[in-house]
């Protein structure tokens, strides 16, 4: 068995151009780089937040945490990873701890991260499960991500979605390598067991689709 | 679960091919379980198994269709960021 060489997050972010000056020149004070960093990895962090909150306004809050995060760390920006992958580090971890502060006090995320048997995906060996037909669209699987329970959601988001490896995500959840690819398995068979009924799953809250 | 190497598919029932499949599509290049040669027989003979994977498969490949972003904020957020950016010790803005 073979694994992955580098970090799947680095090769889906290559340099963008002009990215690397307006990061020096942002060092530097100045506001006008500022502003184009926000405007080429705004949606990106939204797209990130609003995947991981499941709510317009707070993944509002949240991106304007993440840039005035960004603001105050630039400085410490080494370029030893790609920027967006450093910037989209830095945005989780502002989320999980946002969700942490919100419901998760002083309870680990790998003693909530599993949910109810209710939510668990249910697997049935002896009866034959119907495949899916196929291919599965962009719209749908979005919808389906939006309804899994909060800890199969994000260990989704950030491995199948965002790109990250399971140790990487080990250490974000505060859980175990082991129990980051569980839970992305089972996160991946409860699609599976959504994604059969597409005409129930629920329409996304509105939101403004990027147009260029 | 790291004992994949010494498993051998080809006497395993359904139930035991599903304890290892969040190991076998961790340690499968590209997360393709479909294409590992040791599981070609046991696919063959399986097709419900064939059907999941094929499905967890798609599923993966379809996720990674989500990471180019479809959403943008609403065009008042970054002045809102903006004002705060003045507020900051250092002032870049």
């Amino acid at each position: 068995m073979q694994t992955k060489p580098n970090s799947g997050l680095f090769k889906r972010n290559p340099p963008i151009a002009g990215e690397a000056e307006a990061i020096e020149r942002a060092k530097n004070g100045d506001p006008d780089a500022f502003s184009k960093l926000y405007a080429l990895h705004k949606r990106r962090v939204y797209t990130l937040c609003l995947r991981m909150l499941g709510n317009v306004s707070e993944a509002e809050d949240m991106t304007q945490e993440a840039f005035l995060h960004l603001f105050r760390k630039l400085g410490s920006f080494r370029g030893e990873s790609a920027f967006s992958t450093w910037l989209h580090r830095l945005t989780v971890n502002l989320v999980l701890m946002h969700l942490r502060k919100k419901g998760l006090q002083l309870v680990s995320l790998e003693e909530t991260i599993n949910p109810s048997e209710e939510d668990a995906p249910k697997r049935d060996f002896g009866s034959r499960d119907p495949q899916l037909a196929g291919s599965v669209d962009r719209v749908t699987l979005e919808r389906a991500v939006a309804s899994l329970p909060p800890g199969y959601r994000m260990v989704f988001i950030l491995h199948d979605v965002e790109g990250f490896e399971h140790n990487e995500i080990a250490t974000m959840l505060e859980c175990s390598t082991g129990n980051s690819k569980s839970q992305l398995h089972k996160a991946r068979l409860k699609l599976r067991e959504l994604l059969r009924q597409p005409e129930q799953l629920p329409v996304l809250e509105s939101s403004r689709e990027v147009t260029q | 679960m790291n004992g994949l190497p010494k498993l051998n598919f080809d006497t395993m029932t359904p139930a035991e091919f599903e304890q290892y499949l969040p190991e076998l599509f961790a340690s499968s290049q590209g997360g393709m379980v479909s294409q590992n040669p040791r599981l070609k027989k046991f696919l063959a003979a399986n097709p419900d198994c064939a059907a999941l994977v094929s499905d967890l498969e798609t599923i993966a490949e379809t996720a990674r269709s989500l990471f180019q972003p479809d959403q943008e904020p609403s065009d008042a957020l970054w002045s809102k960021i903006a004002d705060k950016l003045q507020q900051e010790p250092g002032d870049a803005n």
